[in-house]
């Protein structure tokens, strides 16, 4: 899971490494979902995320495709 | 997993935080005492945090890594490693505060830097790739 230039890094490096393509989103969408995915993960009363809950926040960043459905 | 082993996880959290590195085993059973080896084989197995191979230290109290990664992090006077980028923009994310996230790009070398104003990154003009699907993340987490 990294950060590139651009797409045109993404593709590049996919092929040398050999590696199928899988999601490519905005810096921005990162942002988004870093703060819906890590925003609580130090409260006191912490709980594991559900997977209901984990791809609700996926489903309403709108990554809905099957690339992002969570086990 | 019990509500004293999200004890003990709490307590490994905040110290993550304070010391901007893992507590080591050997620090949380001095803290803790003799409870705490099975405590984190017990949440290892839930993925409330990752243990390294030999299931004794850790690697991983997501967000924050372990071990140096590529994905630094500077908030509040102090930094952390990111397991990826996206964990690494979670950690302003988790402590509630702005941040400077220093990266690579894995196919130029470039240096990205990205400064987390409001949760928001600045600037917005790189991208983010995740090569494994969702499915399969706890696979081999180390790996995605």
């Amino acid at each position: 899971m990294n950060l590139f230039r651009s797409e045109e890094h993404v593709g590049r490096w996919l092929e040398q490494q050999g590696y199928e393509a899988g999601a490519t989103i905005t810096t921005g969408k990162l942002g988004e979902l870093a703060q819906a995915w890590w925003h609580d993960r130090l409260a006191p009363d912490w709980r594991p995320h559900t997977r209901e809950q984990n791809q609700a926040i996926l489903d309403r960043l709108g990554l809905t495709d099957s690339f992002w459905e969570l086990p | 997993m019990t509500e004293r082993d999200l004890e003990i996880r709490n307590h490994i959290y905040r110290r993550f935080v304070e010391l901007g590195r893992a507590p080591s085993l050997a620090e949380l059973e001095d803290e803790l005492g003799d409870e705490v080896e099975p405590a984190l084989r017990r949440l290892h197995d839930a993925h409330a945090l990752v243990l390294e191979p030999d299931r004794t230290e850790i690697r991983m109290a997501n967000p924050f890594s372990a071990v140096p990664t590529p994905h630094r992090v500077e908030a509040g006077g102090r930094s952390w490693y990111g397991n990826c980028a996206w964990d690494a923009l979670g950690i302003p994310a988790a402590l509630h505060v702005d941040g400077h996230v220093s990266s690579t790009c894995p196919d130029c070398g470039d240096p990205i830097e990205i400064d987390i104003r409001d949760g928001c990154p600045v600037p917005d003009e790189d991208v983010f790739h995740v090569a494994v699907p969702a499915a399969h993340w706890w696979d081999d987490i180390v790996f995605t």
